[in-house]
């Protein structure tokens, strides 16, 4: 400790005394202060304060030196208390020692008796300062450790990814609340517990023992590890102390179930839509080879009936694969509506006028009906158009001849509701809840001649609700079909 | 050209591979009788009895075709008549129904089995060939 920031205090009735100590004291670069007994001495230690040691009388008027020491040392324990008594005796030192003080100077005494336990118990006191700081230092630290050890463990436990930890010894020695509900094994298991013993998955075990065992480092081992119903990423590295040596393993499993489900839906859709793809390609293939191989002869009416159903096919793998375009479009958000205020009878009254024609062909009673003031709808023109060209297109197209399609449009101020009715085949409550599943399309005598790519359905359902519709459908085989489309009016 | 307008019945639930089928069919001759079942085909042919029936197999189930050949030749009417079995099943399914020996085609009760695409010419060399066969056996 720095001499110059020292600050003595001097305690003594005798004058000579107190400024003989100062003196030398002085010179030695300590600074000084007196008082003349015990009281002043305790008065000055207080109002004063910051005094390293203190050197007391013990025969004082008004406060003794016993006592004074006493009272600096319940101030504070670190200030080095010497005694100066004429009366050096092993019990006046034993007494004093007692009560706290640090040592004592017989008098009389040199410069240099009084410098060197001066000198002695500043030193002992700068190390018991600094020694305190280190236990406080060091308390702190362990309350820091002992929170933050809480700390992660709640972290941990809170993850959703299972954490599992093994020792050397493959004993598992951590596994959060993930994990016990993954492998309930290891839920109730005290710690450590064998490895064997509370993981069933052997390839769970195999991979945590070949991640201990691993030569080449940093290794982090993913592996997908399907545990009960449901599939996990499993990713395990080796736990390495600061010289490198591997003190265990850790394994972090990640439920990817709905990402398999999402992945085996995906590729089902990609298999399917290719499938949609070669059934129109093969048949406008298969009607240009025999046309083009002769096959058939050489009648132009029967050429020009295949060419005729070629084209139907190709336009029906068109409008497919625009339908997959808009369907992906919105799946990926890049469909955007356009919306401003609509009147859909107005539109719907253009839908059923373009299939007039088509139901006369079919001698199709196609009416439409619209029923007072006009409600605006907040819809996209184009959206709407397809929609209920969807709709009046599969009941002209799955109603027999002579059959009847009506289309009525309806609001009650909050919906604006769109019915189209037809009395044709009707469907199978089967058929009916996969209506609007895609690529879904009932399979039966009468469909099976009529072109379709089974995507119209769940491009009308997802319009209606990206519009924050509903469309319902009520059906029943033989009875006919009718599809009702509500949606919020604009109001 | 084989006799003078026999029927020949295509079932198939392959609208295209009917009308296809149908055209090289009537072209040669042919009268042909097209439907998408079985149930339909039996109430399309009436009284009328094909020369060789050409059926898919996976229709309304996937047996449709199997349960319709065996019904043909578990009639008395119809065991003579040869069946071809054309199918996707294999492409499709990933089921490989594809008979090896001709005992296996006997128990599938058919007389001979394609696996789609077929061209409507191979169909139609098999079609006279089992009409051949069929006027040969008849003749002895």
């Amino acid at each position: 400790m720095n001499a110059e920031a020292c600050r003595i205090m001097v305690v003594d009735d005798e004058f000579g005394i107190r400024e003989g100590c100062r003196k030398i004291l002085v010179s030695e670069g300590y600074e000084v202060e007196t008082a003349e007994d015990g009281a002043a001495g305790l008065e000055l230690f207080k109002t004063r304060g910051g005094f390293a040691a203190a050197l007391v009388d013990l025969k004082m008027p008004r406060m003794g030196g016993m006592e004074l020491v006493e009272q600096i040392q319940k101030h504070d324990e670190d200030v080095v208390t010497l005694v100066i008594t004429a009366y050096a005796t092993i019990d006046t030192a034993v007494e004093a020692t007692k009560r706290g003080a640090y040592g004592y100077i017989p008098k009389p005494f040199t410069p240099d008796e009084l410098l060197l336990p001066v000198r002695k118990g500043l030193e002992k006191r700068a190390l018991s300062i600094e020694t305190k700081r280190l236990r406080e230092e060091r308390e702190k630290r362990l309350l820091e450790v002992a929170f933050e050890r809480s700390k992660s463990n709640t972290i941990i436990n809170c993850m959703a990814d299972g954490v599992l930890v093994i020792n050397r010894e493959k004993q598992l020695v951590l596994r959060n609340v993930a994990a016990a509900r993954v492998i309930p094994g290891c839920a109730d298991a005290p710690l450590p517990a064998s490895l064997d013993g509370v993981v069933d998955s052997a390839e769970l075990r195999t991979l945590l023992a070949e991640t201990l065992a691993a030569e080449s480092r940093p290794l982090i081992a993913a592996k997908e590890i399907g545990l009960g119903k449901c599939t996990y990423m499993v990713n395990a590295s080796p736990v390495i102390d600061p010289n490198g040596d591997i003190l265990g393993a850790v394994a972090v499993l990640r439920d990817i179930t709905a990402l398999k489900r999402l992945e085996v839906a995906k590729s089902m859709f990609v298999s399917m839509v290719a499938h949609e793809i070669k059934n129109p390609l093969a048949a406008i293939e298969g009607y240009l080879n025999v046309i083009l191989s002769g096959v058939a002869g050489e009648d132009p009416q029967r050429d020009r009936s295949m060419m005729r159903r070629a084209l139907v096919r190709a336009a029906t793998l068109r409008t497919m694969v625009s339908e997959l375009m808009n369907l992906t479009a919105m799946e990926t958000g890049h469909f955007t509506l356009k919306r401003s205020p609509l009147d859909i009878g107005t539109v719907v009254a253009l839908v059923v006028d373009s299939y007039k024609e088509r139901a006369q062909e079919k001698e199709i009673e196609l009416s439409v009906a619209c029923n007072g003031t006009v409600e605006q709808v907040l819809a996209d023109k184009d959206a709407m158009i397809c929609t209920f060209t969807n709709l009046i297109d599969n009941a002209v197209k799955y109603t027999p001849e002579k059959g009847h399609v009506g289309v009525r449009v309806h609001h009650d101020g909050i919906y604006v509701t769109v019915s189209v009715r037809d009395d044709g085949i009707g469907m199978t409550p089967d058929e009916r809840d996969r209506a609007f599943d895609e690529f879904f399309r009932a399979k039966n005598e009468y469909t099976a001649r009529i072109p379709g790519t089974g995507l119209g359905l769940s491009l009308v359902k997802r319009l209606v609700e990206m519009h924050q519709g509903k469309i319902a459908l009520r059906t029943a085989p033989g009875q006919g079909s009718e599809f009702v489309v509500s949606l919020p009016t604009a109001g | 050209m084989a006799d003078e307008a026999s029927l020949i019945l295509l079932v198939d639930d392959d609208f295209d591979f009917l009308e296809m089928n149908r055209h090289v069919l009537e072209s040669k001759g042919y009268r042909v009788l097209c439907a998408s079942d079985p149930d339909e085909a039996l109430a399309k042919m009436g009284s009328d009895t094909p020369a060789v029936v050409i059926t898919d197999l996976m229709m309304k189930t996937l047996d449709s075709g199997f349960l319709f050949s065996r019904r043909l030749k578990e009639d008395r009417r119809f065991k003579d008549i040869p069946v071809i079995i054309v199918t996707a099943v294999g492409s499709r399914c990933g089921f490989d129904f594809r008979p090896r020996t001709q005992e296996e085609l006997q128990a599938m009760c058919a007389d001979a089995y394609f696996a789609k695409p077929v061209t409507p010419e191979k169909l139609l060399e098999k079609v006279e060939e089992l009409l051949m066969r069929r006027g040969r056996e008849g003749a002895t």
